[in-house]
């Protein structure tokens, strides 16, 4: 009969390997997109496909940058100096994922203190109201949203899809859930101590929610980036054009330059690869949280 | 308003390990509280959480609001505090009406029961956390917080975080961060109740010496009587939101004005029998269903001043004030031992006496040397009341009758 301790060795290395199965699944076709794009077209399209490529090939990369200039950015009058249409479509994607990050964490850190721990009359239905928000799929209130964005004359610029991801009530319900946990004496004791409501929550509340906003940031900017749905509604002239939309018109064109469409996957994965591994520890803080509270 | 100027001379600390005695210049502003007919009922409630409640405190007072939770201690804090609006009734603090003064600007400070510290600041930033907000230089909040942190013995931890403090250390940060300020007026709400027995006997003997060198109006909250006891000039004994009895703390332990603060005050609690009080030729005496007492002349006396007739009454003794006889008389009660608990000192002895429970404590000293161990279950013994100790209520009011 076995022991305790090599029973529960023994349950340890079956999750390993479990979870090295999942992982193989799961980096594969990024590995296998990253590889991609240095590969040669005749190598890509060869009948026996190489693990690795035979000889790194820059042509792709230098295919998508030779495409379609664009400014760097626009604003207003402001011009920036003209650079291959996918260095403006990154722009693009971060900017818009950027301020949609920062206003969402904004709005919804507000929010989430107020439903929280204020008190005020229609608190419940304000709060209910959200929560059914979050039960809506987009599609049911994207011709309003469409009509409303138009009327505003927002449609066909990057607010278009950063303004109907500010008020996303996820964001508002997780900070409020985050927001429970500050005691009430710690307000009254800013309060006392002569803190102005600005400054509780800026220098009180913000701190003390600093987690919840750290997985609600990473959050938004993921799902932002990756919202291809919302960013194909919203947008359609080349220079507004996002990298994930910008990927879609190089397969449009060139229905088998499969290495051009590698290295422009590979240009809009890098990015949030980054941002994920910087911010790794409030990501999965916010996952463990979330699920905790909510 | 009086302004007094005082000048106290109080260790500074000069740079690093250089300590020498500097002369502080306080000025300090005459911090009289008074409270007319506060009534505070919150919205949707049908009764009020605090009835009319009216007090004045002196300058330099310790004042202490103590009761069973519930009973309204809390909430009349936190109104003098301006965290709770005041439904009727004025709150002055010197000569200013505070009804609807912020907190702010009401110049006080309050420590609160769960310390309420600013986990994201070290205890240095959590001091100066007020004083940078009245936009004082940063020499001067220096010198403050050095001040505050030499009183409390926390210099050593200036730079850590709440976190990484025990219970104890906390608290004394908490009343740090209260004394930084040099509130006119110092509200303490239950501060002792999260700390462990022997460390909330130290804090306490802590809180005393406090008081004698920050030398300001205190009002502190406490469910414990002992702590009530021991820190009050005055006691504020609250019940259902009615104030029963105010008082030194001597004044409610020999004096209490109703049967509920005859309860409260004193440990274990006051023993009550139900009684006759008769008036004959011979002057007044007690009867209960086991026994008859005479009363002491002071009491006769009290007693026929007011003019009371034969009545029904309650009588109560404090269990340290019933005797024990070796040997049975007329005066004496027979009463049998359930439960007898050694505290050291004395004895605790709970009782049937009258069909109903009795406590009585008794001194070891007093005490047989093959007894001083605790009295077996089911012992007879002979129990009577002092002809003076004895408290006499009105059955139907639990008023006080003398």
């Amino acid at each position: 009969m076995k022991s305790g301790v090599e029973r529960k060795s023994a349950y340890h290395v079956i999750a390993l390997i479990l979870l090295v199965i999942m992982a193989i699944l799961f980096i594969f076709p990024l590995y296998w997109i990253v590889t991609g794009a240095f590969k040669s077209a005749a190598e890509i399209n060869a009948a026996q496909p190489t693990w690795f490529p035979k000889e790194f090939v820059l042509t792709n990369f230098e295919k998508l940058f030779s495409r379609r200039a664009a400014p760097l950015f626009q604003f207003g009058p402001l011009v920036g100096p003209v650079v291959p249409g996918a260095i403006r479509w990154l722009v693009n994607t971060v900017f818009m994922s950027v301020a949609a990050m920062l206003l969402t964490c904004l709005t919804a850190s507000m929010a989430g203190y107020a439903l929280a721990k204020k008190r005020f009359i229609g608190r419940g239905l304000v709060f209910s109201l959200i929560v059914c928000a979050m039960a809506l799929p987009k599609q049911v209130i994207l011709l309003p949203l469409i009509r409303e964005i138009s009327a505003l004359g927002l449609y066909d610029s990057l607010w278009a899809v950063i303004l109907p991801t500010v008020g996303w009530p996820f964001g508002v319900f997780l900070m409020k859930q985050f927001s429970e946990s500050i005691p009430g004496e710690m307000l009254e004791a800013a309060r006392i101590d002569g803190a102005s409501e600005l400054r509780t929550f800026t220098q009180i509340v913000m701190p003390m929610v600093k987690p919840g906003i750290g997985a609600l940031a990473i959050f938004t900017f993921i799902n932002t980036w990756n919202d291809y749905f919302m960013q194909l509604i919203m947008l359609s002239s080349s220079e507004e054009l996002t990298i994930s939309l910008g990927i879609a018109t190089l397969q449009a064109e060139n229905a088998t330059d499969f290495g051009l469409i590698m290295a422009g996957a590979t240009l809009a994965a890098l990015p949030i690869i980054i941002v994920f591994l910087i911010f790794q520890k409030y990501f999965t803080q916010g996952i463990t949280m979330g699920a905790v509270k909510g | 308003m009086e302004t007094c100027r005082k000048v106290e001379k109080v260790p500074l600390f000069l740079g690093e390990g250089v300590r020498a005695d500097a002369v502080r210049l306080r000025f300090t502003i005459m911090a009289t509280l008074n409270l007319k007919n506060i009534v505070k009922t919150y919205p949707g409630a049908t009764e009020p959480t605090v009835h009319d409640f009216n007090l004045d405190i002196a300058d330099k007072e310790f004042i202490v609001l103590v009761g069973p939770s519930g009973c309204g201690k809390s909430t009349t804090l936190r109104m003098i505090a301006g965290l709770e609006e005041i439904t009727g009734g004025e709150l002055y603090i010197g000569d200013t009406l505070m009804n609807n003064v912020e907190p702010k600007d009401r110049d006080i400070a309050m420590v609160f029961q769960s310390y309420a510290l600013y986990p994201h600041m070290t205890v240095y930033e959590n001091m100066a956390f007020a004083l940078k907000l009245r936009h004082m230089s940063k020499e001067d909040i220096d010198k403050r917080v050095r001040w505050a942190a030499d009183i409390l013995d926390i210099t050593s931890y200036l730079e850590r975080k709440p976190r990484a403090l025990s219970g104890g250390q906390r608290q004394r940060v908490a009343i740090g961060r209260a004394i930084v300020r040099e509130p006119k007026v110092f509200l303490m709400d239950e501060p002792l109740s999260n700390l462990d027995a022997k460390l909330r006997n130290a804090m306490r003997a802590e809180i005393i010496k406090l008081r004698q060198r920050v030398d300001t109006t205190f009002i502190y909250v406490t469910h414990d009587q002992t702590e009530a006891m021991t820190l009050g000039d005055r006691i504020v004994i609250m019940k259902d939101g009615w104030v029963m009895q105010i008082g030194t703390p001597q004044e409610v332990f020999e004096h209490p004005a109703n049967m509920f603060v005859a309860g409260f005050i004193g440990m274990p609690q006051m023993n009550f029998f139900k009684a006759e009080l008769i008036h004959d030729a011979a002057g007044y005496h007690v009867e209960c269903n086991c026994g008859r007492m005479t009363l002491s002349e002071r009491l006769q006396k009290a007693l026929a001043e007011k003019g009371y007739e034969s009545r029904s009454v309650v009588l109560g003794c404090r269990p340290e004030h019933m005797i024990m006889k070796k040997d049975a008389d007329n005066t004496t009660m027979k009463a049998t031992v359930d439960v007898s608990e050694m505290m050291g000192s004395e004895i605790h002895l709970h009782l049937t006496c009258c069909e109903q429970d009795v406590v009585v404590r008794i001194p070891t000293t007093e005490l047989e040397e093959s007894q001083r161990g605790g009295l077996t279950f089911g012992t007879e013994i002979n129990i009577c009341f002092p002809e003076d100790l004895v408290h006499l209520f009105d059955p139907e009011t639990e008023e006080n009758l003398l």
